[in-house]
């Protein structure tokens, strides 16, 4: 905990929360931010260029898509679609995997075996696959992406923090808990997951980032989100196809992707240098 | 060393049998929870239910789940994968006639990554203390947020459509013949010695493969990076420095060896996660690869070729896997002796 405050004071961390703020902002308060309801249509006025370039228009700041549909409004509910998806997958993904993780190395063993095993058959799926053989079996919607994500990316948590819990667990204190009566729930609860904890959160940072890709990923591909739901991925879809047109279309999305994975990414790489011990040793 | 090689590949390979056995179950499941109807799909819209009946029969789908695995299993030993419902050819063929492109596609995008990797993490190392090294590595991360699909669109962006300096659909001009021997298009243009085939093939693979390469390079860099820091540990360093050996000849000729290894297994990950991430490069160039053609097929629900096709993804990886491992194996002489 002590080292997660001092985190706290890391330029890089400071940043990205920033940056996630900005985000999270706009995915909340979408409705008060987007000038425009995002699946409105003006078929009058397809694909304007944003308002600073010629033949702007001052009521679509960022001009239009193919479908006269506000391309600011989209990418601020697209804000909200990819942030549902990164917080509820990556929460997902972190309780099966650190569950499944604690169990294994805090009992070895057999179970130990049996969920190794589940990891090494898991990841013999190279990710992208997995998730859009998933996807044809869940068919789209937003809960179904997050379910997919969740489905593909335990394994990441559980096979990190297995060999961790297996380092935590060989301390004296863990066994002094047992010699105290603790049950081994107890145990795992208190003393083996606070000791994880810290590697627990950036991974959850760093899995928020492989979501928010995913997401824009499988909505590229027409197997997100449902198609009334604006989406980054499915923007980009989009404007691809009239990028000789209006190349903006297609170039907001693609920063507003950039900038939210940099956001996690950066949260990641500064939790971690702040919380683990061999790192800052050497100076890193 | 070539038994203890042999020996891992073939223990490797055991392993592999049963993981194959699991993952095309899961496969086969997964597919069959879906709400379609492969029988219904493979006729033409005007059957009759009858009809409709007689094919569910023929295809087995009468059937309890695990014999209908079964025999979806000793067809597949006996090398047939069904046929494509969509395009009513041998999903088998149809998978070995886009591989080839995949794998090359995939060749390249590693040989671009490793030298990327390599060069950008001898870099990282080299300016560590100095003012450079806060901005590297803020160049790390933001580098690292760049996934696949991001750099192929912002290079077909800039260099199809902004610059119109190379082309960015398909695999060949339009109008240049593609010859076939062996499906690798730059091998075969060779072979039939069309020059302006080969040319324009490669002109068509930069874009691609610098896609893949640039995203999977921010690894490399990292690891090689860290691990450089930790051979910078060890005795025979400062010893070659007391030698009088200058910075960089310590660290090509003694460090770089040695913190190689590390790296090596983390390209031979990467290669893996490398190769479905041709998928969706494929997909925005238009490339007549594996991963294009299994869009298609989730797009159409064509379910004999997405588990041709998955399973064939999950066979490659588990290969580059082993190789990799036995790669190690060889380079490494610590663990030649057993």
């Amino acid at each position: 905990m002590d080292a997660l405050r001092r985190s706290l004071r890391s330029p890089r961390v400071l940043i990205a929360l920033g940056m996630i703020l900005c985000v999270t902002g706009c995915a909340m308060f979408a409705g008060f931010l987007a000038p425009h309801d995002p699946g409105d249509q003006n078929l009058l006025s397809i694909l304007t260029p944003p308002a600073w370039v010629d033949g702007g228009d001052v009521s679509y700041p960022l001009g239009t898509d193919s479908l006269g549909r506000c391309v600011l409004s989209r990418l601020i509910y697209g804000a909200r679609t990819a942030m549902l998806v990164a917080v509820f997958a990556s929460l997902g993904a972190m309780i099966i995997g650190t569950v499944l993780a604690h169990v294994a190395g805090y009992f070895g063993g057999v179970v130990d075996w049996i969920i190794g095993r589940l990891v090494d058959v898991w990841m013999s799926f190279p990710p992208v696959i997995l998730s859009l053989i998933l996807m044809v079996g869940l068919g789209v919607g937003l809960g179904k992406v997050i379910l997919a994500i969740v489905l593909v990316d335990w394994t990441r948590f559980c096979r990190v923090l297995r060999a961790e819990v297996l380092v935590v667990t060989r301390n004296d204190y863990v066994a002094a808990a047992r010699l105290l009566g603790f049950t081994h729930w107890q145990t795992i609860v208190r003393e083996v997951l606070p000791a994880t904890l810290p590697l627990l959160i950036t991974l959850v940072s760093l899995e928020m980032a492989i979501a928010v890709v995913v997401e824009a990923i499988l909505s590229f591909v027409g197997l997100g989100v449902s198609a009334d739901q604006p989406a980054w991925g499915q923007m980009i879809a989009d404007a691809r196809q009239y990028v000789y047109q209006s190349p903006w279309n297609l170039l907001l999305p693609i920063l507003a992707i950039f900038f939210t994975v940099t956001a996690f990414n950066l949260l990641g790489d500064g939790l971690r240098r702040s919380l683990d011990a061999r790192l800052s040793e050497t100076g890193r | 060393m070539i038994a203890t090689v042999l020996k891992l590949i073939a223990r490797r390979l055991l392993l592999a049998i049963p993981i194959l056995l699991i993952v095309s179950a899961l496969l086969f499941c997964v597919l069959r929870l879906l709400p379609v109807d492969p029988a219904a799909m493979s006729l033409p819209p005007n059957a009759t239910i009858e009809e409709i009946e007689t094919k569910r029969r023929e295809m087995g789908l009468d059937k309890p789940l695990p014999q209908q695995y079964l025999i979806w299993l000793s067809d597949a030993l006996h090398g047939s994968f069904g046929r494509s419902i969509a395009l009513r050819r041998d999903a088998g063929s149809l998978v070995a006639s886009t591989l080839p492109a995949t794998i090359q596609l995939a060749l390249c995008a590693m040989v671009i990554a490793a030298i990327l990797g390599i060069g950008g993490g001898l870099l990282l190392f080299r300016v560590r203390g100095t003012w450079v090294e806060p901005v590297a590595d803020l160049a790390s991360v933001l580098l690292l947020s760049i996934p696949e699909f991001l750099w192929g669109l912002i290079l077909l962006f800039v260099f199809g459509v902004a610059l119109e300096l190379l082309p960015f659909t398909g695999e060949v001009a339009p109008g240049l013949p593609i010859p076939h021997f062996t499906g690798f298009l730059l091998l075969d243009s060779l072979i039939a010695g069309r020059l302006d085939v080969f040319v324009s093939a490669c002109q068509h693979l930069i874009l691609p493969a610098l896609a893949l390469g640039l995203a999977f390079s921010p690894g490399i860099m990292r690891v090689l990076r860290s691990s450089l820091f930790d051979v910078y540990h060890e005795d025979y360093i400062a010893q070659a420095r007391l030698r009088g050996l200058s910075e960089n000849e310590i660290l090509l000729g003694h460090a770089f060896k040695n913190a190689a290894l590390p790296t090596l297994t983390l390209v031979g990950v990467q290669f893996g996660i490398l190769f479905s991430g041709t998928l969706l490069v494929e997909v925005i160039y238009s490339y007549a690869g594996m991963g294009n053609l299994m869009v298609d097929a989730v797009r159409n629900a064509d379910l004999p070729l997405i588990q041709a096709i998955g399973l064939t993804y999950c066979i490659v990886v588990l290969l580059i896997n082993t190789a990799v491992d036995s790669l190690y194996v060889v380079l490494n002489p610590k663990l030649r002796v057993h």
